[in-house]
This record gives structure tokens, C-alpha cells and sequence, in this order.
């Protein structure tokens, strides 16, 4: 610790901290411009300016200047303003100061500062920038005439982000940010730059002229997309979501979004959205009142009894997740309820169940930048969960972590400094971690905890098969290649493993999440801080999901089971609730014929999706930002969301919905609110006892987990292969997230449709050019797709996402790990 | 515009370029392990090409794992880069303050007119390029102009005529 004297204050702060850290510790205020908590220090603005009595004679910038024992600092004096000021005056000289017009103003540095230094007029002149505004990328506006050089966007996009998009170019008077060969902005569209850029240079296209930044209401809500649970700030007029806001003080992520979180929100006043209840007749959905639509549901749910079925969205707050689960198990009296196709949650609801007593990771998001080893199944990871991504960036960049891919593609993840990549045959994930496994116990690395835990002989003696040939054989990888992996995790003191989920990743399990269980308990990793094993959930309340039990009673069917069961005529009613099976189950053909199976479908949904165009009763719900409630990240952060408009439409919240069909069903009360029921869940769920809506505070709480690890063996079928075809890897997309992504603007702006990406030798071998249609082909059907040209894929191996109806991939692929397809140029 | 339009118009605006990489790539493996590889690797590839041509750096890039704008950053920051293919034969002008004094704008004007390229720009057969520079450190000779290695004091208006007939018969090689 050092103490110094900050305008005539004494402050402590730790040896690491800046002038600028220990001011602000003391609440003292410093202006800054170029200078920002998440990245390196820079020193290039000179706003920060402040005298220090040790160093008379010059001013000294304070974000780059270490404090020092007995340091006295005066932040303000006449000469400090006047310099301050002379910065101004510099800057304003090249500045447009084109403030009326700019979406900026009010949320600008550059304007907030001058007025506060009173700069009114300026003794200098000079002409001024004449750049090219970008405009061509459909995210970002580029106004390079209203930069301030504070190399913010270039230090996040490299810094935090690992994409480097920006960089300074030219010299002397033609300097500025740019990009490579200075051309259009071509990259992931995060939009990290443009949160920090602290002037008007770079903006938000979709906001463009939408609302004056004083204008808007700011409400703090969670991302609705994926299960990082990363916290939003929504800007808010007219009862329309117009932005989302950067707060820098939001979350572990430091208000940091992806794409989805940050350009994804026209979902949620989109013209598509349904407004009204529809009831079918004939051939044609009709518009209903809520009584009617209300009361056709709970009848016809009543009457199937055992034979209704319901598959539920993991995008539901844990409120309406449990008031659901009461409605349908204890008033409906049926058993069969899922969600997203149960693979997709199932390392959750089977595997961590069973290995560990509970059904969520060991791990949190904060083990990720504290850990010395980082073991990544499948480069997805950072398309998976982008936020996560950049964790494992800084992770890697900053705290040294050691990353390991062990993947069926390369990706961004692979460029990392000292990352290695393990490329093994597609499909042979479970051989490659039971032969690591094996080689921990052959090579005696198992942990003293090990052999005490249950189930320890059992997996030894099913470990044995897996020779080091064996596995080298099958994974296409060399017996030193896993023996070396081996040994560095199990050496590495601390050593996490992260394995995405989702409807893209059919292999990802239970067999293969117990398989990293075992690896982790073997060598004493579960329940230590920065180790263990952290499952993402695909979706932002996949965690919840799990742990509120959305998955089929002892006599239930699973998902699969219940569309077998439409079509076999045993399943009566359907309840879809936001699931779109059509577009993401697999074998889309099946889940169709079920859909168009059943007696009684019942679709409740924000949209008229494939799924619900087939349905006899259609409910309009809400979206997460017209209600309150809580979420839980994958990294078990149970969170608030707030209620930041009001339903659009005729439209009502699930919880609503479910509050009344609830009523319905079981003659009870309706429930006064969804704080009544997160108070039912604290007091049923494990795990949530003692939490309550206050104490769940604006960042939420950490859910505990109560650990009793079992060691479970599981088989490894080999992976499948076909001679002359093309092992098809489906996954996710790096913009997109589910089907919902669809609906919102910014993702379809950039990722616009489905594609198939292919390696560097098959697009030799085939002479694609980027965006030629190829027709892909599977024993299930067939569909047409843009090629798209990578360097990440081997030869025969290609990837396709999931998330669009048109062309859907389901239409090919029918759950098995991989496809096997074939591959043509379309005529 | 839609973002589809968009893609197609720059592929428009940027024919890909063919260009042989072995050369680069083996100057890229020369350095490879090297620690602050970037600049000599820049340098060996503008030597061998004349100039930085884009589909190197892309391969630059992608093997020594840096970002493309950071390449283009530092192109663009020292003058000794070119991203355009350069003439066989560099003329420069000097226009400093000697040789302003002593008439250089007539011979730049006079080289623009007889080559047909203003500054910084090269001719289409490749054989010269023709920039104005500033003080060349000889003002005793002004007005002064070089050509590659060789140095013209005193130039004059036909001179401008004999030193373009004398490189033009010299060999492109
Ligand atoms: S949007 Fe993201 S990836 Fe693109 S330039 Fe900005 S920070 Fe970089
Ligand atoms: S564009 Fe914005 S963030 Fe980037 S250097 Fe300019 S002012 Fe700073
Ligand atoms: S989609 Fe996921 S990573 Fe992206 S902002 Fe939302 S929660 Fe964060
Ligand atoms: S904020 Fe300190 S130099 Fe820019
Ligand atoms: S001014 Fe031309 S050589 Fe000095």
C-alpha cells in the first residue's frame, strides 16, 4: 500500500494504482479522455493532467503516473485548467462540432468537457478533417472527422476483444484511426468501440436519429440471449427499446457486449411481433380475445391430462419456469415436459446431476481468469458465448493462462498466444477425454481425493480400453500428442474445462460432460477456485431451467419422446412455450409431422414462428423487456430483470399467461406477483434458500452449489464415418444465438442467412468461390446453401449453423453428432 | 443499402490480385521464429516485389499471427513502404528551399508533362516513378534531381529530355 496526499486528502491506495486510481478511490474527479479502466494505460490525451509538488516544473498525466509514497497531488489549479483547456482548444480546432446532429451529444466526452472548461471560443484555427464517413458496414458509422485519437477503439478491439480491426495509419496530418488498406469496417460487430469511443466518431447505425440521449429512460435489464447472463442497460422512449446503453460498471463484463446483447433488441418492438390471440379455424388463425384463447387451452389441457405434453424455452424467468412446472405437473397431471431437444441441457439435468449431486457446473465465470490451465471443448466456445469469449481473452493475454482447444475446427480461439490446438476427427470427443482420462491412471496422476470417491473402481476398470493407441487411432491425433495434453492438465495447479451447449451440438451431452466430470474429479479439481468444469447453457435462463427441473417427471417423455408420441398418436395436447422445434430440433421433417399430428397444438410465443403457424391456439407473450424477473447465467448468477416497457400489443407475459391457465387448472388463487414466486422458489429450490428479490441487489447473486462427486463411467460408441462424404458439424453462428436472433436487426444486418463454411482445401478441391450455392445432402432431405470460404476446417469436414428457417440445417441433420452429407455445386 | 449489395460492390472495387506468395512465404520462414519479425519480413517482401503487394499481408498476417490493420498501420507510417508497385527507375525532384529558389518547380512541371505522371505516381509500363522530394542534402547543386542512386545537379529544362531518353534505353531487369 502507498499513502499520498490528494488535494489536501490523505488516501491508501495498493502499490499498482495510478494518480488517477487513488483520486478516484477518494471520490476526487479527474477528466479524462483517452483513458479507460479495462485497458492499458495509454497517456495520449493529456485531459488528466494534475500537479505533483515531488515533480514541480511540468504537469504530469495522472492515468499513466504511479502513485508514490508521500506523493502530494493538486488536481486543480489555474495553471492545470488552462492547460486542460489548451487540450480543448486543440481538439475543437479539427472537431466539426457538429453536436446538433449528433447522436453523441449529451453521452459525449468531448461536449461535456468543453462545456464544463467553459471553452467558448477558441484563439486558434485550422482547417478541418475531410474524411470519408463510413457507411458501408450496416452496424457502425465511421466519422473520422469527429475522432479525437483517443485510440480507445483500437486498444478494446485488440486489447479485449482480439480482433484488432483498427489500427493508427498514415503519419503527421493525414494520421487516423483506421483499418486495414483503410477500407470498410469487416469484423465480428461487437461494437465494443463504439461503447468506448468517447465522441461522437463512432455510432450506432440501427440508432441513428432514433432519440436524443437525455430523452431516453435507462433501464437495467440482463441479455436475453445467450446464458452468460451479461447486464444491459436498455434506453428506452415511447415505450420502444431504441438502444442499449453502455455502462461501464456492469457486471464482471464491465458493460461489455456481443453483437446479439448489443444490436439484437429490435426483437423486441418488431413489427412481427404477434399482438393478439389466435384460434384456428379451418385452415386460417383467426384473432381471439384472451378469454376465449385462455379458456379453449385450459380445457383442452385439462382433458389430455397424462397425454398433454409441454416443451418450455429456457428464455423464461425462473418465476414463470416454476409456475409453469406447478401448472402442468400438479394441475394438468402430466409428466412430459422438456426443453430445447433435452441433449442441449443434459450435461446439466443428467450429468452434473448425477456425478455431482446438483445440476449445474461446479464452476463459475470468475475460475476462467483464474486459472493456469484452460482445457476449451471446441473453438464454438467463443461464437457459443462471445462475452465468455472475451474473458478467455483476457484470461489468456493478461492473467497468462495456458489454453488447450480440443476441437473439430480451429477458430478464433486458436490464435491466442500460446494457445494450442488439438484438431481431432469430427466426433471422437468422448474417446479423446476417457483415453485422457485412462492416461491419468495409467500414468499415476490420479489426485489422492480420487480413489475415495465413489464409483472410482468401476471407472478405472471401464478406463482400461482406453489404450493411448486406441484413442490415437480414433481422434486422428498422436498417442504423444494426449499423453502431453494429459499430463499438462493434471499438472497444472489449477486447471478449469469449458464446454458449450446448445441445439447445434447434439454430441454435447451427458456422456461427454460426464466424461470432463471424471477427468476433473480424477485429478481433485471440483470444488477449488479457478478448476473444475464449467457448462454453458446455451440459452439466458438455461441454468434456471436446470435448475428449477424443466425436464420430463420419473414416467414423462423427453423431447424426443414427445414428438414420437405425436406422431404415434399417444401425445393429445402440445404446449409449446417460445420453443420453435421446427426450425431447431433435429429432423425437421419428424418434428413437423408430429406438429401436424396432434389433436391440440397450443404455441405461445412473441412471434408467428414456423412452429406456430401450425398451431391451433396461438398466445402472444412478452419479451423480457416488459417484465420483471429473474434469470440465472451460466455461471449460476441469479439476476434481475425490470420491466422497461409495457407489453406490446395485447400482448401478456408468461407469467401472466401461466398465472391465469394456473388458476384455471387447479382452482387456486392467481398469485399476486412474480416476487411471491421467486419467494416460493427460495424456499423449494436448492440452492436459491435464503436469497430474496432485495438481496439480489442491481448484480445479482452467485447461487451456491452443494458438491457430492461420484465418478460415472461412460461408453464411447467410435464416431461414425462414411467413405466420400463430408463430415457436417453443426454449431452456432458467431452473431446469432437460437432462432430469436432472427427477429433482431443487428444480427440479420450481418449474418443475414445460413451458409456452409468450408476449409482451405475442399474450397482448392472444389473451386468454390465465397457465396456459391451448394446443395447439401443427407439420408434426411437436402438443402441449398452460400458457401462460405474458411481457414479453420480439415479437408472433408464442413460447418453449418443452425438458427435460420429457411434452408434450416435440421432439414439435413437428425441429431447424431455428425452428419455425414454429400456436397454440390447448385446448378 | 443492404449489406449483400455491399459485399458485392467491394469485391468490385477490388479484383483480387494474383500475385506468387512463394517468394513471401520464404522470407516469412526465414524469420519466422524470430522475435520482432514484422519489419524485417515487411522489408525482405517489399525488396523482393518492389513494393508491399496486399495478398502478402494477408499471408503475413495469418502465419505470424498479427492483425492486418497493424500491418497496414506500419506500411502506411514509414516512408520506405510502398503499396503500390514502384518504376524501375525513381525520379526525384528535389523541391526544397535551394532548389525551389533556383527554379525546380519548372523541371517537376516539365517531368510531369514528358512522363505523363504527376507525384508519387508511376508510369504504366513500370519504368518510372516520379515523386518530389524534400532537401536531398546537395543544395550547392541545385536544382537538384536523382534518379535510382544517380544524382543531376544543375538541372535544366533539356536536361529533363536527356535524362529520360538515357533511362529509357536502360534495361528493365
Ligand atoms: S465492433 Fe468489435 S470487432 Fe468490430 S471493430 Fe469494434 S470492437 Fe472490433
Ligand atoms: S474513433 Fe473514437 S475511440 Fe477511436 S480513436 Fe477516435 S475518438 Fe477514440
Ligand atoms: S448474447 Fe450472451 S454474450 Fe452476447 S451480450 Fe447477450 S449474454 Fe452477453
Ligand atoms: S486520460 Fe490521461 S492522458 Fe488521456
Ligand atoms: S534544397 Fe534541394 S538539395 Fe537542398
Amino acid at each position: 500500500m502507498v499513502n499520498l496526499t490528494i488535494d489536501d486528502k490523505q488516501v491508501t491506495v495498493a502499490k499498482d494504482a495510478t494518480i488517477y486510481d487513488a483520486a478516484k478511490s477518494a471520490g476526487i474527479k479527474i477528466p479524462i479522455l483517452c483513458h479507460d479502466k479495462k485497458l492499458h494505460p495509454f497517456g495520449g490525451c493529456r485531459m488528466c493532467l494534475v500537479e505533483v509538488e515531488q515533480m514541480k516544473g511540468r504537469l504530469i498525466p495522472s492515468c499513466t503516473t504511479p502513485a508514490t509514497e508521500g506523493m502530494i497531488v493538486r488536481t486543480s489549479n489555474e495553471e492545470i485548467v488552462k492547460a486542460r483547456k489548451l487540450v480543448l482548444e486543440l481538439l475543437l480546432l479539427k472537431h466539426p462540432v457538429d453536436c446538433p446532429v449528433c447522436d453523441a451529444a449529451g453521452d459525449c466526452d468531448l461536449q461535456n468537457l468543453t462545456y464544463e472548461y467553459g471553452v467558448s471560443k477558441n484563439p486558434l484555427s485550422d482547417e478541418k478533417f475531410r474524411w470519408e464517413i463510413d457507411y458501408i458496414n450496416p452496424l457502425i458509422e465511421r466519422d473520422m472527422n469527429r475522432c479525437v485519437h483517443c485510440g480507445k477503439c483500437a486498444r478494446i478491439c485488440d486489447e479485449i476483444v482480439s480482433f484488432g480491426a483498427y489500427t493508427f495509419i498514415n503519419r503527421g496530418i493525414d494520421a487516423k484511426m483506421g483499418t486495414a488498406f483503410d477500407g470498410p469496417l469487416e469484423c465480428e460487430f461487437c461494437g465494443s468501440c463504439v461503447s468506448v469511443c468517447p465522441v461522437g466518431a463512432l455510432l450506432s447505425r440501427p440508432f441513428k436519429f432514433k432519440a436524443r440521449w437525455w430523452a431516453m429512460q435507462k433501464v437495467k435489464s440482463v441479455c436475453s440471449y445467450c446464458g452468460t447472463g451479461c447486464q444491459l442497460t436498455l434506453g428506452v422512449k415511447d415505450n420502444k427499446v431504441l438502444t442499449t446503453i453502455y455502462d461501464e460498471n456492469q457486471g464482471f463484463h464491465n458493460g461489455q457486449l456481443c453483437t446479439r446483447g448489443r444490436w439484437g433488441y429490435q426483437f423486441v418492438n418488431s413489427e412481427k411481433r404477434l399482438t393478439t390471440p389466435l384460434i384456428r379455424k379451418g385452415s386460417a388463425l383467426v384473432e381471439a380475445t384472451w378469454d376465449e384463447a385462455l379458456a379453449l387451452v385450459s380445457t383442452k389441457l385439462g382433458e389430455a391430462k397424462s397425454a398433454a405434453a409441454a416443451l418450455v424455452t429456457p428464455r423464461l424467468t425462473n418465476e414463470e419456469l416454476f409456475l409453469f412446472k406447478k401448472l402442468f405437473t400438479e394441475g394438468v397431471g402430466s409428466e412430459n415436459l422438456d426443453h430445447s431437444a433435452g441433449y442441449a441441457h443434459a450435461a446439466l439435468t443428467d450429468a452434473a446431476l448425477k456425478g455431482l449431486g446438483e445440476a449445474a457446473s461446479p464452476s463459475v465465470i470468475a475460475d476462467i481468469q483464474k486459472c493456469d490451465l484452460l482445457l476449451v471443448v471446441k473453438s464454438d466456445a467463443y461464437e457459443t458465448h462471445p462475452v465468455i469469449g472475451f474473458e478467455i481473452n483476457l484470461g489468456v493475454k493478461r492473467q497468462g493462462v495456458n489454453l488447450r482447444i480440443v476441437s473439430d475446427k480451429s477458430g478464433k480461439l486458436s490464435r491466442l498466444p500460446g494457445a494450442q490446438t488439438l484438431l481431432h476427427t469430427p466426433g471422437s470427443e468422448l474417446v479423446l477425454f476417457n483415453t485422457l482420462a485412462n492416461i491419468i491412471v495409467t500414468e499415476k496422476l490420479v489426485d489422492a481425493s480420487a480413489p475415495l470417491l465413489d464409483g472410482y473402481a468401476a471407472l478405472v476398470t471401464a478406463l482400461s480400453s482406453c489404450t493411448v493407441e486406441k484413442g490415437a487411432a480414433v481422434t486422428g491425433l498422436t498417442p504423444e500428442a494426449l499423453v502431453a495434453l494429459a499430463k499438462e492438465y493434471a499438472a497444472s495447479e489449477k486447471a478449469l474445462i469449458l464446454m458449450p451447449l446448445g441445439l447445434g451440438y447434439p454430441g454435447h451431452g451427458s456422456a461427454l460432460a460426464q466424461s470432463l466430470l471424471n477427468l476433473a474429479m480424477l485429478t481433485g479439481r471440483i470444488g477449488k477456485e479457478g478448476s473444475g468444469v464449467l457448462f454453458m447453457g446455451e440459452k439466458n435462463n438455461s441454468q434456471g431451467a436446470a435448475d428449477l427441473g424443466i425436464v420430463p417427471g420419473k414416467n414423462g417423455k423427453d423431447a424426443a419422446g414427445i414428438i414420437d408420441g405425436c406422431i404415434a398418436g399417444t401425445i393429445k395436447a402440445l404446449y409449446l412455450v417460445g420453443e420453435n422445434p421446427v426450425v431447431s430440433y433435429p429432423d425437421r421433417k419428424k418434428v413437423e409431422a408430429a406438429l401436424s399430428k396432434v389433436d391440440f397444438l397450443v404455441v405461445q410465443d412473441l412471434f408467428l414462428t414456423e412452429s406456430a403457424a401450425k398451431a391451433h391456439v396461438v398466445l402472444p407473450a412478452c419479451s423480457f423487456a416488459e417484465k420483471d424477473g429473474t434469470f440465472t447465467s451460466l455461471g449460476r448468477n441469479v439476476q434481475k430483470i425490470t420491466k422497461a416497457i409495457k407489453p406490446v400489443g395485447s400482448s401478456k407475459s408468461d407469467y401472466e399467461i401461466f398465472n391465469k391457465i394456473h388458476a384455471a387448472v387447479t382452482g387456486k388463487p392467481l398469485y399476486a406477483s412474480c416476487q411471491a414466486l421467486f419467494t416460493e422458489i427460495s424456499e423449494s429450490v436448492s440452492g436459491y434458500a435464503g436469497l430474496t428479490w432485495a438481496k439480489l441487489g442491481s448484480n445479482g447473486v452467485v447461487r451456491p452449489v452443494t458438491l457430492s462427486p461420484k465418478l460415472v463411467p461412460v461408453v464411447a460408441p467410435a464416431p461414425t464415418a462414411e467413405a466420400g462424404k463430408f463430415a457436417l458439424l453443426t454449431g452456432s453462428a458467431l452473431n446469432h444465438c437460437g432462432t430469436l436472433s432472427q427477429y433482431g436487426e443487428g444480427p440479420m444486418m450481418v449474418c443475414p442467412e445460413g451458409y456452409v463454411e468450408f476449409g482451405r482445401a475442399d474450397v482448392k478441391r472444389l473451386s468454390l468461390v465465397e457465396g456459391d450455392k451448394v446443395t447439401v445432402s443427407s439420408t434426411a432431405g437436402s438443402v441449398t446453401l452460400k458457401a462460405k470460404l474458411g481457414n479453420r476446417l480439415s479437408e472433408g469436414v464442413v460447418f453449418a449453423p443452425y438458427h435460420f428457417n429457411d434452408n434450416s440445417i435440421n432439414s439435413i441433420a437428425t441429431g447424431a453428432p455428425v452428419t455425414w452429407v454429400s456436397v454440390a455445386k447448385a446448378k | 443499402m443492404s449489406h449483400a449489395a455491399v459485399q458485392k460492390k467491394k469485391i468490385e472495387e477490388a479484383p483480387a490480385e494474383e500475385v506468387d506468395l512463394t517468394a513471401a512465404n520464404a522470407i516469412i520462414d526465414k524469420y519466422l521464429t524470430l522475435p520482432g519479425n514484422l519489419m524485417p519480413v515487411l522489408q525482405g517482401i517489399q525488396d523482393e516485389y518492389g513494393f508491399v503487394p496486399p495478398p502478402t499481408v494477408a499471408l503475413v498476417a495469418e502465419r505470424l499471427n498479427v492483425y492486418p490493420s497493424q500491418i497496414y498501420g506500419v506500411l502506411t507510417f514509414y516512408s520506405q513502404f510502398h503499396l503500390k508497385p514502384r518504376g524501375r527507375y525513381i525520379i526525384r525532384v528535389c523541391v526544397g528551399t535551394a532548389c525551389h529558389v533556383q527554379g525546380a518547380e519548372r523541371i517537376v512541371e516539365t517531368f510531369f508533362g514528358k512522363l505523363g505522371i504527376g507525384h508519387a505516381e508511376t508510369s504504366e509500363d513500370l519504368r518510372f516513378t516520379f515523386e518530389k522530394v524534400a532537401c536531398l542534402g546537395a543544395c550547392g547543386m541545385a536544382p537538384l534531381a536523382m534518379v535510382n542512386d544517380d544524382t543531376f545537379g544543375k538541372m535544366t529544362v533539356q536536361k529533363v529530355d536527356e535524362i529520360i531518353a538515357e533511362y529509357n534505353q536502360r534495361p528493365m531487369k
